[in-house]
């Protein structure tokens, strides 16, 4: 159990829509208790996340309707030719709401879709968001159980397979001012979380999901930011993760990184702050360099917050700088948030607060400087811990 | 003159400033006259009210029905559909591009009925407009402001979750949940058509928005949820649209219309309130003309009122005028006595119309949703706007009324006025205009009835239908003079010694009389008429349901008014019915609103085969239709009603354009048929044409022709056993359907006569008033007639009969009057408001009883002047000098 705190604790960008999801796990069991009298539990029971599953890709790059949640994560750092640099994050959520609703109606909802589309635009200091919430319906979001097809409304990826498998990215705001359409190839194969992509989350058995990460691709592209178009080229980041169990209390909320230095090493790391104050034994990290991946247990790192920025609008108060040290692998790192606001607040739709945003990183491996940049993520900083958001 | 009356003398009084000249001349007289004023103000106040009333009640229908509509399209600018049918939802897959223009929303739309337990008594059941949307997609379009008790509840997705993930929770209006006592939780059960489906209610709207302007008659459900209750799977009514900031939305509607697959139709929400208002615009026209005829009634009175004054004031005119007072200062006089008359009916008339629309508002509506809309009309405040209609329409026609009057006042020369022999018998002669108006009055309605319509409304009928009423106002006078020319010795030999007085008084009081008697006359033409008109129309509707209603057992869904509604009865249910051993065929009829050359019409569809095997069809146009309708069967041949093609100028042979989900696509008329149940315009199609056309649909209503020999109550009972209480379906008997019918067409005009009832009243408040003045005028003659010996009861006898002759006479020309009132309205205005053929049928019986009651009635009025008169003593001779 080298990694049993998975990912779903730290859950990125999917806070405001676990929500939703944490809300739809009591309503759907609500469902459930009414459908006994069908005499059929099996119709509404999810897949659990099976330590005997072994993934393969590019089979489970798909979805796996089975289980409640999944995502299928992107984020990146991007330079116009011009100079400008750019952070990215795009996100398709899939949260399972009825595994087999009663109601034939096409409108009937299975499944709810969510996407989160930033763009932080460095040099003017600008975070944009836009959000989509959508039921499959007629097929105005989805996601393939075939190949990797991911859809919302308009946005999209697709994985373009073949000798040299491509991903493509695009979305648009409904205002049209805030779009990508990026090309993402693959540098190296996918790298497995946990013990061979499984990973214990809680006591309960079960209570796990299936993670795995493409840490690097390599993009090129465009972006429509304020209206203005740019072709970016950068580094992508790639997360799939699938399961059906959720967070446990006395959570607080999470530090997550991911990051992609120059001589190409990258690394995901992460520490869950415990209602108390303490991290909780299963913050779990994987650095992943030539010579393959190496998972890192709580006490092979530290993460220590420097700086804060106080929101203006919900008053949080989070470390945009921090220091990582992961003394086994003599990484020293320092970490800078590229733009000190890059809060989301998802609005309507959730109402929930967090930050996610582009980072720089210097530092030294053994010694030798080291440089790169990457994505961050900070929860439970605004409004309630958690633990109770997620019940 | 003037010597009965106890006032001093006004030449002592007379102040040169105007206003104490009006204190003194006019104020002191309306004082002194407490009862013809009061009369003048409440006929006034009646007509106003009326006018009022109307106006309200008119905008409360429409009005509750556009705001509806605004609260209901929200934030929409587009909406995409095919009309009747609604959106095939998996054409909409083809639609992504919809977004480049904005945001798109897929809607139900549907009027469903919810029943609500109740302890111990039956159920409560309501109708109200179900919104089926997707909340995750809807809420830019419109406000679902969710609360607890008196407090907002923050409205986030999670607020509406349940409504995504339960297929039975609806979310009702406060309004309505206080009206049931219903809380979060509770159970409901809507009933669409033959299904019922058991709901919970998991939210509750505040009142705003959609919950506020349908009276709380509103329901939300998930797309999902509503699509699956209301049986509508795989079709969405309509797709709406919110542009994005900044896109004009003409030229969205026109690119979106050249870019839509042939069949769905691109429209504003405000178009269809367009519709609606035009598809009521006749029926609304007709109430406001109506409502004018009582204001008449009271414009006469005021007419009335101001002549009287001035006759019976000659002298003192003329004193007037001999001190010097101008000319204009006479007619400001007495158009100041007119003033202060509908001044005070105004500002009664006003809030008295706002009482009668609650009334009114309810015979109407009733009558709007049986045949228009579903509309929940309730009666909006008394704003200052009606305030102001109600002084803009009584003022000046007062001032009109009395401008006659009050200027032949002016025109008296000193010298005439003081005369006293230049009195009321030089005008007591038959004047040649005393005939010459009348007559070119009717030749102008002979002629203005030949004119069509404009705009689709009677405007000329309308105004024939006036010149016709003034011209019988104005004939009084000429009538009056014949009978006394002729009916002298009739009166003297039927009436004795009463008969004779009372003909030489009403005789020699022509001019006065005719004013009230005109009023009389004019309501009781209008009253004739339109019981000539409702009489046909009535028989004509007894004939058509005889001859048309063939079926012994009519099966309907709950909401089955004439009013179109798609789909309805299953197969399984007809499979059931067709069962019974009984049941010999079955005919199935659907409808669906479709709009049409700017309206709305219906697009329904028959079994052509069953109907022409049974027969009950009443064609105009070819007059033998079968043929003609059993071509249709197969092609693309449609039967319309009369009123369909009267109103698009459309005869058997022509072709009509309809929209299909395919386009427009054109329809040949084979035959043209008499139909009443509504003035909307029916186009019918066999159902294999119509599934052909439209998809398949299942009928809203079943018509069961049984075995000879078969009890229907008994098989009705028997179908009602096998059908259990699950399938909410009505079976109806050929007799009450009947009776059903003619009830519905009875409500109809319930508020038609309750207006005549008002006019009629009136008129005879004002003739009673006009009747005592004579006697007050008259107390030397009675006096006198006391002098030789006639006692009280006689006296008063001959008070009694001079009323019920003045009445016999105004219903007399009320009648003929009437009879030619009701052929410009069967034949004029009702052929171009509603296009209907209506036989014509003389209400005998009727006419018979309304003339004895209304001699009976204006004798009755006579009653309250002839006590007085029998009370006058010799001392009020004493004036005699």
């Amino acid at each position: 159990m080298r990694r049993q705190a998975g990912g779903w604790r730290r859950a990125r960008g999917v806070v405001g829509a676990a929500v939703v999801a944490g809300a739809l796990v009591a309503s759907g069991e609500q469902v459930a208790g009414q459908e006994e009298s069908r005499g059929d539990a099996d119709r509404t029971a999810w897949k659990s996340a099976d330590p005997g599953y072994t993934l393969s890709f590019p089979r489970d790059h798909a979805a796996h309707p089975g289980h409640r949640i999944e995502w299928w994560y992107y984020t990146g750092n991007l330079h116009a030719s011009g100079g400008r640099r750019f952070g990215y994050q795009l996100t398709f959520f899939r949260f399972g709401v009825d595994l087999q609703p009663v109601n034939p109606s096409r409108w009937a909802v299975r499944d709810l879709y969510m996407a989160h589309f930033a763009v932080t635009d460095v040099e003017n200091r600008g975070h944009h968001v836009a959000e989509r919430l959508n039921r499959a319906g007629i097929g105005w979001a989805g996601a393939s159980t075939e190949t990797l097809h991911v859809w919302n409304d308009g946005w999209s990826v697709t994985l373009e397979e073949g000798d040299s498998p491509v991903h493509r990215l695009t979305a648009t705001s409904d205002d049209g001012g805030l779009a990508l359409d990026l090309r993402l190839d693959p540098v190296g194969p996918p790298v497995l979380h946990g013990v061979n992509g499984f990973s214990q989350k809680g006591a309960e058995v079960g209570n796990a999901s299936h993670y795995y990460s493409l840490t690097r691709l390599r993009t090129t592209g465009r972006l429509v930011v304020d209206g203005e178009v740019a072709d970016v080229r950068g580094l992508s980041w790639m997360d799939h993760e699938f399961g059906t169990s959720f967070l446990e209390p006395a959570q607080a909320g999470w530090d997550w990184f991911s990051i992609q230095l120059e001589d190409g090493t990258d690394l995901m790391v992460y520490v869950m702050r415990r209602t108390d104050g303490a991290r909780d034994p299963r913050s779990s990290g994987t650095l992943v360099s030539r010579a393959g991946a190496a998972h890192l247990r709580v006490d092979d790192y530290r993460l220590t917050p420097g700086r804060r920025w106080t929101s203006p609008s919900s008053g949080a108060a989070y470390p945009v700088t921090w220091r990582i040290e992961i003394p086994p692998h003599g990484l020293d790192l320092e970490v800078t948030a590229a733009v000190d606001a890059q809060e989301l607040e998802t609005g309507r739709s959730t109402g929930v607060t967090y930050w996610e945003g582009a980072i720089d990183v210097r530092g030294t491996r053994d010694g030798v400087p080291v440089a790169g940049s990457g994505y961050l993520e900070m929860t439970g900083y605004a409004g309630a811990p958690m633990s109770t958001v997620l019940r | 003159m003037t010597a009965g009356r106890p006032s001093p003398s006004p030449a002592a009084r007379v102040s040169p400033a105007p206003a104490g000249l009006f204190r003194t001349f006019i104020a002191r007289n309306l004082r002194q006259q407490p009862l013809r004023s009061a009369a003048t103000v409440a006929s006034l106040a009646v007509g106003v009210a009326v006018v009022v009333a109307i106006q309200l009640s008119n905008a409360s229908s429409v009005r509750g029905f556009s705001t509806a509509l605004d609260a209901l399209a929200g934030r929409t600018s587009l909406e995409l559909t095919v009309p009747g049918v609604g959106l095939d939802e998996t054409r909409l897959a083809n639609l992504g591009w919809l977004r480049e223009y904005g945001l798109v929303s897929p809607v139900i739309d549907a009027d469903v009925l919810l029943e609500i337990a109740t302890d111990g008594a039956a159920p409560a059941l309501e109708a109200v407009r179900l919104l089926g949307v997707d909340i995750l997609r809807d809420r830019p379009f419109r406000d679902y402001p969710l609360v607890d008790g008196d407090a907002p509840r923050l409205v986030t997705t999670q607020g509406f979750l349940d409504l995504l993930t339960d297929p039975r929770a609806v979310i009702l209006t406060r309004p309505f949940t206080l009206r049931h006592g219903l809380a979060v939780g509770d159970p409901v059960t809507l009933v669409a058509g033959e299904r019922t489906v058991s709901l919970r209610v998991t939210g509750i709207l505040g009142d705003e928005g959609p919950a506020r302007v349908l009276d709380g008659n509103f329901a939300l459900m998930d797309i999902a949820a509503a699509q699956w209750a209301v049986g509508r799977l795989g079709r969405v009514d309509r797709v709406d649209v919110r542009l994005a900031d900044g896109v004009d939305v003409a030229r969205a509607e026109r690119e979106m219309a050249a870019r839509v697959p042939p069949g769905i139709l691109v429209r504003r929400p405000s178009s269809r309130g367009a519709e609606v208002e035009r598809m009521l615009r006749a029926f609304q026209f007709n109430l406001t003309a109506l409502s004018l005829i009582a204001l008449l009634v009271g414009l006469f009175l005021v007419y009335n009122t101001v002549s009287v004054s001035v006759i019976t004031r000659r002298s003192e005119i003329g004193l007037l005028r001999t001190l010097g007072v101008a000319r204009r200062a006479v007619v400001g006089l007495f158009l100041g006595e007119a003033a202060a008359l509908a001044v005070l009916g105004c500002a009664l008339g006003a809030p008295l119309g706002w009482l009668l629309a609650h009334g009114a508002v309810r015979l109407t509506s009733s009558t709007v949703s049986q045949f228009w809309i579903a509309s929940s009309a309730t009666v909006p405040p008394l704003e200052p706007r009606m305030v102001g209609l109600a002084f803009a329409v009584g003022l000046p026609l007062a001032l009109v009324a009395a401008a006659a009057p009050a200027l032949e006042a002016a025109r008296l020369t000193p010298l005439a006025a003081v005369r006293r022999d230049d009195d009321l018998d030089a005008r007591a002669r038959l004047s040649r205009r005393s005939v010459a108006g009348p007559l070119a009055l009717f030749a102008a309605g002979a002629w203005l009835a030949a004119q069509g319509p404009v705009g689709g409304l009677p405007v000329f009928g309308m105004l024939a239908a006036l010149a016709v009423v003034l011209g019988a106002g104005m004939a009084m006078p000429a009538v009056l003079f014949c009978f006394r020319r002729w009916c002298g010795a009739a009166m003297a030999r039927w009436l004795r010694v009463e008969g004779r007085l009372a003909h030489a008084n009403l005789g020699s009081a022509i001019p006065r009389l005719s004013i009230s008697v005109a009023a009389l006359a004019v309501s009781l033409a209008m009253m004739t008429a339109i019981a000539i008109m409702v009489g046909s129309f009535r028989e004509t509707v007894v004939y058509w349901v005889g001859q048309t209603l063939q079926a012994d057992l009519f099966v309907s869904t709950a909401r089955g008014s004439p009013a179109a509604e798609r789909g309805g009865i299953s197969a399984a249910t007809e499979a059931v019915i067709a069962g019974h051993p009984a049941v010999e065929a079955i005919d199935g009829f659907m409808g669906m609103d479709v709009p049409y050359g700017g309206s709305t019409i219906t697009v329904g569809a028959g079994r052509f085969a069953t109907r022409l095997e049974r027969g009950g069809l009443l064609f105009k146009d070819p007059a033998d239709g079968t043929a003609a309708m059993s071509s249709a069967i197969g092609r693309d041949r449609v039967v319309v009603s009369e009123a369909f093609s009267l109103k698009y100028d459309a005869g058997a042979g022509d072709e009509v354009q309809l929209p299909t989900p395919a386009g427009p696509t054109p329809f040949e008329v084979a035959a043209v048929y008499f139909d009443y149940s509504s003035d909307r315009g029916l186009v019918v199609m066999d159902a294999g044409t119509f599934e052909r056309h439209f998809g398949p649909e299942r009928p809203s209503g079943l018509t069961l022709y049984l075995a000879s020999g078969a009890d229907p109550q008994t098989v009705r009972d028997e179908l009602n056993a096998a059908l259990g209480p699950e399938r909410r379906l009505f079976i109806t008997t050929n007799a009450a359907l009947r009776a059903a019918v003619l009830r519905v067409f009875d409500a109809t005009f319930a508020i038609t006569y309750a207006l005549e009832v008002i006019a009629v009243g009136v008129s005879l408040f004002g003739m009673a008033a006009t009747l005592l003045t004579l006697v007050l005028e008259r107390r030397r003659e009675i006096a006198m007639l006391r002098l030789v010996g006639a006692d009280s009861g006689q006296l008063r006898r001959l008070i009694v009969v001079e009323a019920g002759v003045l009445g016999a006479l105004t219903q007399a020309v009320g009648l003929v009057v009437g009879l030619a009132l009701s052929l410009i309205l069967i034949y004029v205005i009702n052929v171009q408001s509603f296009g209907w053929t209506i036989q014509f049928h003389l209400p005998v019986g009727f006419l018979a009883q309304a003339t004895v009651a209304i001699v009976a009635a204006a004798a009755l009025a006579g009653l309250y002047p002839a006590r007085l008169a029998a009370r006058f003593e010799l001392g009020d001779a004493g004036g005699i000098s």
